[in-house]
């Protein structure tokens, strides 16, 4: 039996798994006499009906459900670089552009376009930095990523991305609830209602930043929407408890937490004999979950363990707050069985107001933070097996401008660029994605598109499409309107799946 | 779609149809009603293909007009009285799938489609969805049982009796006492409160409960919380920077209004369009800060007519989801799909909102100006010296000048700059240039701005029509050290509407990168009036101290005069940049007209909404109401009465609870309230039995008294009551209790956490300062929402991330420590004490088995701190305590006897 044989064969059964899961369920509500009419179990078993029917089972919203087809990928990592990295200093070459260096942009570029801090006229900015082909695939990756560039061959590229939003929060929310307002679900929310998640000790749709901020649109970009509040990312942080109140309370050690929570299931046994209330039932195995992950959650948040190659390969220092630290998490947590978890690092919006968001300097840096983590992660992914059905998604919400940034029409201190929402590059890898493959062009200056556009709905649609979802069937219903994450557009990147 | 119909196929067919339609023809029965009957049908099988978006073949079945008029056949789908002719009935039978309707789905099934051949048979008569229906006083049901306390129980027991279950008793008096509480307050009743109920053995006794229950300012503070849901209250403006907004006082509005009854009508007039009402108060004023909920995004370099679209798309879309129950927003992009309201129609009804004067300005421009003491007392003397001297039209312009900063143009809408820059302000450096598009002059004599500058010897020109056209004004702008001011100049007489051109020049600037001048608005108007009359010189002194001052403010809604006039289009395809056809305010076709004399503004359709003949105004509040005190609304989807949402479970019970507000109680929610919680329906115990577990788990059919978790506001609230930490203050700023560190971590601003202080950690949880974008961490967990935009209903979830915050989360173990103190003081064994405790919170004697249990919890944890007195201390946090480890113990029990379901629950 072939890898991939061997794979499917394990989605297979899971997804009988979940199903017996369910019947199970359903024979022990018979038994205990709390009728099935409670429990929306009926659309659990045929997964996600293309009709409007939202399938939401309050007593357990994260039970693990099949997709409707046999998706490739089984949980995603989705590494997302809040401010918006130049893709002329890391994936799209272009020595055009170094030609016209410091010659005043054309007045072509200009006409009716609005830009977020450009005014007047601006000079262009040659690339600043140097890129070779890598691999078997010969794919262009610039110095700033000397590691990634020798996993290039599991790396597919995106590199006409674009965006209509040139804002960060905006943008951040089209990127991932589908839509430049709030209000809607984020895709590891939409991705965990239409799965659940394999690790009951654990939150389905995991969030970790890093670089001190959380990203600008807050919380929204991991927000339930219109889903019921349970399918919200769980925000892990690397200070203080990793998922809030998880820990004792100060003077109160694991036993006495035990025994409290055994009494408090005690009374509120006595009051289901009372109430004959399903929910009662229901809040006596939640306050049982959290007992668990109050155990299990600190164990998995804690990367000490792992042993010093690990350390080595990832670049992480244990008991820090930063980007490589939360890469190993994020790999710990799928292994765990956690289906969606959501990086976002901050600080990668370039102006050049300043040296650490200069594009040939703090650019550098940033970049260096995440080379090495990143490569090992797919590497990591890969030794253990993982890759093949886990997706790794690397992006951010738009691309750099190929002119200097010149601040209210002065000049900047130091080399920047202004926001870009025409184009820009993404990639991704494992999860049934094909390796080595690059996607999509721009013109030679990295301004506009040429071929191969993908816009942000395509992204998600590619996403869903990887974990088993027709993004156009997969919707919730909500204010009388069935909603899909990606609204009413949305592409699968065909040419980018294995 | 229907395809061209093939000769042979419609003859082989025809037979069969003839003799399926003969069949239903053999039986008549009650006439087809089209509401109940065909729309579901319609809706679930049609008209995804034959509806607003798409109409294939070109048949719809949205409207009436649609559903008759010819298809691109040519002939209509449906000819009435005449199934056989219908081609909407024929395609129903056939057997091909390419030619069967729905196509390519399952057929109809054959009651489905008798029901549509009987009703074309019967003339295929139109009807228009019971929600969009005017209220008419329903009959009630004749029924006379010794269970039935009022009306509303009889609409209740006649579905039961069809269902063949019967009531349950009244609850216990002392799980009524906790509901009740509950539900009128959000809090627990006092001692004195509950004292009183459970002494008084009257027929009076539950009633008067109801009545002291509601004579609570707490009561005020419960319902405004279920409003600030539905107005989207936030404490911050939303999007990126999220940046603080003070508008804390709509919210002490909304508790006002709910404490001193303010009838429903008058509560949305105000709030919709309290600016139009003449000489409006200030809390008339504020009362518009119901529609200024709305975000703004302060970012950088963003189009401020984007979001100023943005906010005027979200009042349309919250005035229908919230006051209507409708969901509108589909409209925006196209005609509705399964409810009649046309494309055209959302940009009429959006043009009732499009010309208020906020453009999502970062300033929140307009606001009302509050002059506080001193300053007060200038702004009250020169509006008396105003209304005394001036024109009474000029007297009011000053004082709303004054009050409002209003009429006056945002710098920021000036355009086309060189050396020169846009964002918050209109920036003009050496020699800068820009122009301030669609000025009215007419009648135009005095130019009032604010500015700031850094630079002497600064001139401001300002140019006609263009930077080569005449030169109207020449002025000297002063250093004002980089702060605002405001200043003044005279204008020449011009008439009509022209574009300026301004120019900045200081032979002072060295670097022509430097700033010249920062404008923040103008003002085209004339001189402060009445100069010639005494008292003038300190009147204009007090006048241009309080442009100065300082003052509280609040953002308000208020509509441009005609200068700032601005047009509405309808945005094909929903796109505020696709703008199609201007239109002028109107309400949908298919739901009653604007009243006679409703002025085509907000305050006409404040008229509209709180007409009685507007069907959809009352029953949203009443099924709102019923929703807060059941769980779940009459109808489910609070959200939508539309065709899309969930029927009704007692239609005629809605209609009649909506008739007695509009009509009984005129307009009262206290009286409403009231007729609902004193019916024996509300009264009943909530116990599940096997057979209501089998035939009504969801109580759809009330034959059992509402069960359902608390809400956010209210588990905090209850558990700060019952552990004496409560304070009762009202109003005011909004306070930040202890929250966990590294919540808030906004980009670009330096806004942070600051624990309150004293009390104001203990106050109630609307008083919580909400930030959108990481609003308080135990709200959430308990399925607040994040309030960006209205939220219309909140989904109760049961989670173990809500078990963590009430298990763990500090704010919770000191309220377990204030209830282990509480509980403390009660002399006895340790029995006594939690006895005392449960009491506290449950109005009731806790039962044995439980008792017991608890009992052993103190036992198990005594042991283990007496072996660790450190943790004893550490837990009770309290250095004279003489015993730490007993109250360690008795804080665990707290802690416990505080997650219990009973208590997260109203029972």
């Amino acid at each position: 039996m072939t890898q991939k044989e061997l794979h499917n064969q394990r989605l297979v059964r899971e997804a009988q798994k979940a199903v017996m899961q369910q019947h199970t369920r359903r024979h022990f509500i018979k038994e205990s006499a709390m009728g099935l009419g409670a429990l929306a179990l009926g659309n659990l078993l045929g997964g996600c009906s293309t009709g409007s029917n939202n399938v939401f089972d309050a007593t357990n919203p994260l039970a693990p459900k099949a997709a409707p087809f046999l998706g490739k990928a089984k949980s995603v990592i989705y590494l997302h670089m809040a401010g918006a990295p130049s893709q002329l200093e890391m994936f799209s070459y272009k020595p055009e552009l170094a030609k016209l260096d410091g010659q005043d942009c054309p007045p072509s570029l200009l006409n009716g376009k609005k830009f977020a801090f450009i005014r007047g006229v601006p000079k262009m900015l040659g690339p600043q930095a140097s890129f070779n082909r890598y691999g078997e695939s010969g794919i262009w990756v610039s110095e700033n990523l000397p590691h990634l560039s020798t996993v290039i061959d599991d790396v597919a590229v995106l590199q006409a991305v674009t965006t209509d939003q040139f804002n960060h929060a905006p943008a951040q929310l089209l990127m991932h609830t589908g839509t430049p307002r709030l209000g809607r679900p984020s895709m590891g929310s939409w991705v965990t209602y239409g799965l659940g998640t394999e690790n009951k000790n654990l939150p389905g749709f995991v969030v970790l930043t890093s670089g001190g901020n959380n990203p600008d649109a807050g919380k929204s970009v991991w927000g339930s929407g219109f889903l019921p509040s349970v399918y919200q990312g769980v925000q892990c942080r690397s200070e203080g408890d990793p998922v809030l109140f998880i820990k004792d309370p100060a003077g109160m050690d694991r036993d006495i937490r035990k025994a409290s929570i055994d009494a408090i299931n005690k009374v509120n046994e006595e009051s289901y004999t009372e109430y004959q209330d399903p929910e009662t039932l229901s809040r006596i195995s939640q306050y049982e979950l959290a007992y668990k992950m109050q155990i299990s959650v600190p164990g998995v948040m804690d990367i000490s363990t792992e042993p010093d190659y690990i350390h080595e390969m990832y670049g992480t220092k244990p008991g820090e707050s930063c980007f490589a630290n939360n890469v190993l998490l994020a790999r710990k947590l799928v292994e765990k069985g956690v289906r969606f978890v959501q990086l976002f690092d901050w600080g990668w919006d370039t102006h050049g107001d300043s040296a650490g968001n200069a594009v040939d300097i703090g650019l550098k840096n940033k970049c260096r933070k995440i080379d090495r983590p990143i490569t090992a992660l797919l590497q990591d992914l890969k030794q253990r097996g993982l890759l093949d059905e886990t997706l790794v998604v690397w992006g951010s919400e738009f691309g750099r401008t190929p002119m200097q940034e010149n601040r209210d029409g002065k000049t900047m201190p130091f080399k920047g660029r202004d926001h870009h929402g025409e184009a820009f590059s993404m990639w991704m890898a494992g999860g049934g994605i094909k390796g080595g493959t690059t996607y999509g062009e721009t013109d030679e200056i990295g301004y506009n598109i040429v071929s191969g556009k993908v816009e942000t709905f395509d992204v998600q649609a590619t996403i869903l499409n990887q974990l088993g979802f027709d993004h156009e069937k997969f919707t919730y219903e909500s204010q009388g309107r069935n909603f899909r994450l990606t609204d009413l557009s949305g592409k699968v990147i065909h040419d980018i799946i294995a | 779609m229907f395809l061209k119909p093939s000769k042979k196929l419609f003859y082989s067919s025809a037979v069969l149809i003839v003799l399926a339609i003969t069949a239903v023809v053999i039986y008549p029965s009650d006439p087809i009603d089209y509401n109940t009957e065909v729309k579901p049908i319609l809706n679930k099988k049609c008209i995804t293909c034959h509806g607003g978006v798409k109409q294939e073949a070109g048949f719809s079945l949205l409207f009436e007009e649609e559903a008759f008029a010819p298809t691109k056949s040519g002939k209509p789908a449906i000819i009435r009285y005449k199934p056989e002719e219908s081609e909407l009935i024929r395609r129903l039978h056939l057997t091909d799938p390419e030619e069967r309707m729905p196509y390519k789905h399952d057929p109809l099934s054959k009651e489905e489609i008798k029901i549509l051949t009987t009703w074309v048979k019967e003339g295929a008569k139109w009807g228009s969805h019971w929600a969009y229906q005017k209220v008419k006083e329903p009959a009630v049901p004749n029924i006379n049982d010794d269970w039935v306390n009022n009306n509303i129980d009889k609409y209740i027991l006649e579905k039961l009796d069809a269902e063949k279950l019967s009531p349950s008793k009244e609850a216990d008096k002392a799980t009524l006492l906790r509901r009740v509480s509950l539900d009128i307050t959000g809090l627990p009743a006092n001692k004195k409160i509950a004292a009183k109920y459970l002494n008084d053995h009257s027929d009076k006794a539950y009633e008067n409960l109801v009545n002291d229950l509601m004579a609570s300012p707490a009561y005020g503070e419960k319902w405004a919380a279920l409003w600030l849901d539905l107005a989207r209250y936030a404490d911050t403006k939303g999007f990126e920077a999220d940046r603080g907004r003070n508008i804390y006082k709509y919210r002490d509005w909304l508790i006002h209004a709910f404490n001193t009854d303010k009838p429903y009508n008058d509560f949305l007039t105000e709030q919709i369009a309290g600016d139009l009402l003449p000489n409006p108060s200030d809390a008339q004023y504020i009362a518009t800060a119901f529609h200024r909920n709305t975000m703004n995004n302060d970012e950088g370099g963003t189009d401020n007519e984007e979001f100023r679209t943005a906010a005027v798309l979200d009042r349309v879309n919250t005035t229908w989801s919230a006051v209507m129950g409708t969901s509108f927003n589909c409209v925006q992009c196209h005609s509705h799909p399964y409810d009649p309201f046309k494309h055209d129609e959302y940009y009429k009804f959006m043009a009732f909102f499009n010309n208020t004067r906020d453009e999502d300005s970062p300033f929140e421009n307009p606001v009302l100006r509050q002059y506080q003491g001193a300053d007060n007392v200038k702004f009250e003397s020169v509006k008396k010296w105003l209304q005394q001297n001036a024109a009474p039209a000029a007297a009011n312009y000053w004082i709303t000048f004054l009050r409002t900063l209003q009429p006056s143009i945002n710098a920021f809408q000036c355009d086309k700059f060189v050396n020169g820059a846009n964002g918050w302000y209109a920036t003009l450096r050496n020699n800068g240039t820009c122009n301030l598009k669609n000025v009215v002059l007419t009648g135009k004599s005095e130019l009032l701005f604010k500015y700031a500058s850094r630079v002497d010897k600064g001139v401001w020109r300002i140019y006609l029509d263009s930077l080569t056209g005449p030169l109207i004004k020449e002025v000297p702008v002063k250093n004002t050290g980089g702060g605002f001011i405001h200043s003044t100049t005279s204008l020449p007489d011009i008439k009509g509407t022209h574009t300026l051109y301004f120019k900045y020049y200081s032979p002072k600037i060295k670097n022509s990168t430097d700033d010249g001048i920062l404008f923040e608005w103008f003002s085209f108007g004339n001189p402060f009036p009445a100069k010639e009359k005494p008292g003038y010189d300190s009147a204009y002194k007090y006048f241009n101290d309080l442009m100065m001052a300082g003052a509280e403010t609040t953002p308000i809604m208020m509509d441009a005069n005609e200068d700032l006039f601005r047009p509405t289009h309808v945005f094909e395809r929903g796109s505020w940049l696709s703008k199609g056809k201007i239109v002028t305010p109107d309400v949908p076709a298919v739901l009653p007209g604007l009243p006679k004399n409703a002025p085509k503004n907000r305050l006409g359709l404040a008229m509209w909404l709180t007409d009685k003949n507007n069907p959809l105004v009352s029953r949203t509040l009443v099924n709102r109401i019923w929703e807060q005190l059941f769980g779940t609304g009459i109808v489910e989807t609070l959200e939508d009465l539309g065709t899309q949402g969930l029927s009704p479970t007692h239609q005629t019970l809605l209609d009649y609870l909506a008739w007695q507000h509009m009509h009984t109680h005129n307009w009262s929610i206290k009286k409403t309230l009231k007729e609902i919680l004193l019916s024996a329906t509300y009264r009943q115990q909530s116990m599940f039995t096997k057979e209501l577990l089998k035939k009504d788990p969801y109580n759809k059919l009330y034959a059992r008294g509402p069960r359902v978790r608390l809400s956010a506001e209210q588990i905090r609230d209850q558990t700060l009551a019952v552990s004496t930490l409560l304070s009762p203050k009202m109003y005011g700023k909004s306070v930040m209790p202890y929250q966990p560190d590294g919540i808030w971590r906004s980009p670009y601003n330096g806004d942070a956490w600051k624990l309150s202080e004293g009390e104001d950690q203990y106050r109630r949880s609307l008083y919580t300062y909400f930030k959108r974008t990481a609003p308080y961490p135990s709200m959430l967990t308990f399925d607040g929402g994040a309030r960006e935009v209205c939220v219309i209903r909140r989904i109760r979830t049961n989670t173990p991330l809500q078990a963590l915050t009430s298990l763990n989360d500090s704010s919770y173990i000191i309220m377990a420590r204030s209830f282990a103190k509480s509980m403390d003081k009660v002399n006895g064994p340790i029995e006594a004490k939690i006895k005392k405790g449960y009491e506290e919170m449950m109005y009731k004697p806790i039962a044995p088995a439980k008792l017991n249990v608890l009992t052993s919890l103190y036992q198990s944890s005594l042991l283990k701190y007496q072996n660790n007195k450190k943790a004893a201390t550490v837990l009770v946090s309290d250095s004279t305590i003489a015993s730490p480890t007993n109250r360690a113990a008795l804080v665990v029990v707290a802690n416990a006897m505080l997650n219990l379901d009973e208590w997260l629950n109203k029972n």
